[in-house]
């Protein structure tokens, strides 16, 4: 008898334990996502491009979960339906349509009903060309309400606003894709990296990025980590006002050491590259050479005077690098000289927006100071960019976050690789603390 | 100068002197303490930065002890063991040592000195060591100075090293922390001091960081550089002496390299501004005793001075002829003695005096009496033979009585009138009139005077007497009676011819020297004897057979009324030069001016 009730104390105990790791998995509503970020967001209007490329990488982050566009781009750069469910060609007015999607709302209630045939389109350009404009956060779907304030269809809409220091955002309660599992978002910004760190630490914040060169400790430390596929890029960029000679550029890019850079600086995240484009994007980026050669570069730097030498020293990550590229440029008698100057040569990063290597290409053409050539494969356009070397690529580097263990849902496939955040599919593991 | 002055002004000096000497050997000798007192100050700030160090690098070497037991030391050297060692996961490791063991400088080698991780450059992995190499005494377990390259330059750091063995094999681990302005700061030294750490001319740091201006201390850098030992110099740092630093500087060294040099200041501000209060306080103790020197000084000199002003004063007196003069005597020293005397001389001036002037009167006396018994005599003895004979021929009823009574009486009367003229002469000296002064060409009444003798010069059958005038071209302006110096002028003409009996050449002169002029009236005749020169003018004396004594007299007496002054100069045989000078009108000033 006495071993019969042991049993089923022992069973039930072992239910009762299943159920309850069962409802930790099983997403809940409720709760606050606290997100940092070290750029400053200074409007969240999506038609506003932001020049800053930071700003521009987090602004999109932000717009994108309060405003919808008519298609979207997955995760491999195809288009997807969004508030509109399909589209169709119309050979006799030689144009397409596009059918909205049935009861999307705005923030204030306010039903998006578009007039029948409002969404066409000229068939004049190509449809995938068509398709990735729509999808650009600027061609967003928007009501300006009466107060002035621009209303999105998107999970979540906007409940305070202080330009470049804080974005507070709650549920939208009948979004056409249903609630979001939290009921507010806060993005903290103009955080730095030790900053956010310290935040994470005290529990002010469930979300934060890390450096490259801090995963492998987060990692240690036990903290979640997540990343994103390769999207920043970093690189030498000659400034084309007062640019140094050929030969000069010609030897600083034989002194660099890459593979060390990513490998031991970088913590071995990313990847080494002389490309633009990662070897994710466009798979050919192993074809560009990352060849040293310091006999060389002593003989092509041969009497070169000082190089002005620019990069943000506060940076954890470009910091090293760059002391490491003006190591090696010394050894070919190359000096870089830090803050010397005008001119010479910026080490600094880009995230570019987009997945697809055309418009990668274009995003990092602003990046490099040309656009790349209208014409021609992606591999003849990005070679024609790094012509002249006015920009060596160094690495390509992920976006990297580290997590509250309460936040759910982060890591997963539908993050990867393009660092875009769905908000709506979070959920936290217990209510906000 | 007078007396007194000089009294004062030596008295003042020699007060002013002492006081200043004082004042100066006051402020020479606080000078001099100061100086030392600072110089004692900054060689104990150096001893207490040596202590510091010593201290710091025992620390550093205790860090890198406990670095070199720690589990990330053995771990390290595990990996860096590995044939196929990946550096990333070491890349990290040297700052996690630096932190946990509060090191600025922390670099993990392989025994062959390549960098495996630095904490402070952490871009040099891979490359050698090759600061460290050229130190042959780095595996030491003492803490030791030496420059750390950075990527900004080197900086000066107290360095251990330790080595760190897994099995045969082992890495190297160095340590350092930097010697920065935190190390000047825990000195802690005194208000007004500091100590400033020298690297090169660019990086020079003080307790709050890195120093402005830090040329200003190249020249005391390259001396301590060039001897290799303490040196000292003072700084400006501003344009004027308040931002003067005394600063001794110590060679910092490390096997013969100077490393850098350390240098204790201190600012001469306070020293500066309590010199400059002893020195004011000084000058105005200085002038306090210059001023008291003064007071001092002429009380002193009007005391010593008032007796001696009051027997000069006396003898001006005496001088000026008053011999009744005396001087009070108030006190019994030399000065007293000295107006005791003076007293004693005047009364005994007086004394001769009156002495010399009765026995002058009574000589006058005896010389008026001679001369006018002997003036009287010579008419009285023709009176009293020519009554003789009137008597005679009375008695002898002489026929011719008549005729020789008419003779009688004629002669009494003619020797009576001689009498009368030979009274008259002495009235008339007695009675000299006041002179009536005015304005006169000295020429003039030479011409006036001389022209009554033209026709004597000329009479024929006489002795020839030349006269030669030779008078001034110019005007010869005085103040005089025109009657009275023409005729004591007509007295020396006639005394000239009286002595040239045979004839001869009479000169008169006139000349303008100065402030006065001068007559002259020379002769050719026989001339003076220097007795005779000497009593010429006396009344009543006379070299003449015939002469009553007072013509030159007279001539003396207008001379002196005329403010004038008449001098003889003669050799016997040689004739006689009588010279007159007389006060020039135009130069005579009056009283009071």
């Amino acid at each position: 008898m006495r071993r019969t009730v042991l049993a089923w104390i022992a069973v039930i105990s072992l239910g009762l334990a299943c159920g309850a790791l069962e409802g930790a998995r099983r997403p809940r509503y409720g709760g606050t996502l606290r997100l940092a970020l070290r750029a400053q967001v200074r409007n969240l209007d999506p038609s506003d491009l932001a020049v800053e490329p930071l700003e521009a990488a987090a602004k999109e982050k932000v717009v994108r979960q309060v405003f919808e566009t008519l298609v979207r781009l997955d995760e491999a750069g195809r288009p997807q339906p969004q508030l509109a469910r399909e589209w169709t060609h119309d050979e006799v007015k030689k144009q397409w349509l596009f059918l909205p999607r049935a009861g999307v709302e705005f923030h204030n209630g306010v039903p998006w009903s578009p007039a029948p045939g409002s969404l066409a389109y000229p068939d004049d350009v190509p449809l995938d060309q068509l398709l990735r404009e729509l999808a650009r956060p600027q061609n967003a779907i928007t009501l300006r309400a009466s107060d002035g304030t621009l209303l999105g269809t998107g999970p979540f809409r906007v409940a305070e606003f202080q330009p470049g220091k804080l974005v507070k955002l709650t549920a939208h309660e009948s979004y056409w894709g249903g609630r979001a599992f939290l009921d507010a978002v806060e993005v903290r910004m103009a955080r730095s990296y030790a900053e956010q760190a310290l935040d994470l630490e005290l529990g002010q914040v469930d979300v934060v990025e890390l450096p490259v060169t801090g995963v492998r400790r987060a990692r240690q430390r036990g903290d979640p980590v997540a990343t994103s596929a390769p999207l920043e890029i970093v690189a030498l960029v000659i400034d084309r006002t007062k640019p140094p000679t050929e030969a000069v550029r010609e030897a600083l890019a034989l002194t660099l050491d890459r593979p060390a850079i990513q490998g031991v600086l970088l913590q071995r995240m990313g990847e080494p590259s002389a490309a633009l484009l990662a070897q994710w994007l466009s798979g050919y980026a192993f074809a560009f050479p990352m060849d040293r050669d310091i006999a060389k570069a002593r003989q092509l730097a041969a009497g070169a005077p000082l190089v002005p030498f620019r990069y943000d020293r506060t940076d954890p990550v470009l910091r090293p690098v760059a002391e490491r590229i003006a190591l090696d440029a010394s050894e070919a008698g190359l000096r870089l000289a830090a803050g010397a100057g005008e001119g010479g040569v910026r080490l600094t990063t880009w995230r570019i927006t987009s997945t697809e290597p055309r418009e990668a290409l274009i995003e990092l053409g602003r990046f490099a100071g040309s656009a790349p050539p209208k014409r021609g494969t992606s591999y003849e356009r990005e070679r024609a960019l790094l012509d002249g070397r006015f920009i060596l690529p160094i690495a390509h580097l992920p976006a990297c976050y580290a997590l509250n263990s309460r936040v759910q849902g982060w890591i997963g496939a539908k993050w990867l690789p393009s660092d875009r955040w769905d908000l709506g599919s979070i959920w936290l593991a217990e209510a906000a603390r | 100068m007078t007396f007194r002055t000089k009294l004062l002004l030596i008295t003042s000096l020699t007060v002013a002197g002492a006081v200043a000497l004082a004042t100066g050997a006051v402020s020479l000798w606080t000078r001099r303490t100061f100086e030392q007192l600072d110089r004692e100050r900054r060689q104990a700030l150096l001893r207490q930065f040596e202590r510091e160090l010593g201290a710091r690098g025992a620390e550093v070497a205790l860090g890198m002890e406990r670095a070199a037991a720690s589990a990330t030391a053995l771990r390290i050297a595990n990996e860096a063991g590995r044939s196929n060692a990946d550096l990333s996961l070491l890349v990290n490791d040297a700052q996690e040592l630096a932190e946990k063991e509060n090191l600025d400088f922390v670099e993990v080698l392989q025994p062959d000195l390549t960098i495996l991780s630095s904490a402070h450059w952490p871009a040099r992995f891979g490359y050698k060591n090759n600061w460290l190499i050229a130190r042959p005494d780095w595996d030491e377990k003492q803490a030791f100075l030496t420059r750390v390259p950075l990527p900004e330059g080197t900086a000066v750091a107290l360095m251990a090293t330790r080595r760190v063995m897994a099995g045969d094999k082992g890495i190297i681990l160095v340590g350092a922390r930097r010697l920065d302005s935190s190390v000047l700061a825990s000195l802690g030294s005194a208000p007004g001091m500091r100590a400033l750490l020298w690297f090169s001319a660019q990086q020079v740091l003080d307790p709050e960081g890195a120093l402005a201006q830090p040329g200003k201390l190249a020249g005391l850098a390259a001396a301590v550089e060039r001897s290799g030992r303490e040196e000292s110099a003072v700084v400006d740092w501003g344009s004027d002496t308040r931002h003067s630093e005394a600063i001794q500087a110590m060679p910092l060294r490390r096997g013969g390299q100077l490393m850098g040099i350390l240098m204790a200041g201190t600012m001469l501000d306070a020293q500066l501004r309590l010199q400059r209060s002893i020195l004011l306080t000084g000058v105005l103790v200085s002038l306090g005793g210059i001023l008291l020197g003064l007071l001092i000084g002429l009380w002193t000199t009007e005391r010593v001075t008032r007796p001696v002003m009051g027997l000069a004063a006396g003898a001006r007196a005496v001088a000026g002829g008053d011999w009744s003069t005396r001087v009070p005597v108030t006190s019994e020293d030399e000065i007293g003695e000295l107006a005791r005397s003076f007293n004693t001389m005047t009364a005994q001036l007086i004394e001769q005096r009156d002495r010399a002037l009765q026995a002058e009167r009574v000589a006058a006396w005896r010389e008026l009496a001679r001369r006018l018994a002997h003036e009287l005599k010579n008419p009285l003895f023709p009176l009293q033979i020519t009554v003789e004979n009137l008597r005679k021929a009375y008695a002898q009823q002489r026929p011719e009585f008549d005729q020789i009574f008419a003779e009688c009486t004629s002669t009494l009367l003619d020797e009576m009138a001689n009498l009368r003229t030979i009274i008259g002469r002495f009235s008339d000296f007695a009675k000299m009139p006041v002179p009536q002064l005015a304005p006169t060409d000295l020429n003039d009444v030479v011409r006036g005077a001389m022209k009554l003798f033209d026709a004597q010069f000329q009479t024929e059958g006489r002795p020839k007497i030349e006269c030669v005038m030779s008078l001034a071209r110019e005007p010869l302006p005085i103040e005089c009676d025109r009657e009275q110096l023409g005729r004591a002028l007509r007295n020396l003409v006639l005394n000239a011819m009286d002595a040239m009996p045979e004839g001869g050449q009479l000169s008169v002169r006139t000349a303008r020297t100065g402030d006065v002029v001068c007559l002259e009236v020379a002769d050719t005749g026989q001339g003076l004897t220097p007795e005779e020169s000497a009593r010429l003018f006396t009344p009543y004396y006379t070299s003449k057979r015939h002469g009553t004594g007072l013509g030159l007299a007279i001539v003396q007496s207008v001379v002196s009324d005329h403010h004038g002054h008449i001098s003889v100069q003669s050799d016997p045989g040689s004739g006689a030069c009588f010279s007159i000078t007389l006060p020039a009108a135009d130069s005579r000033q009056e009283p009071g001016e």
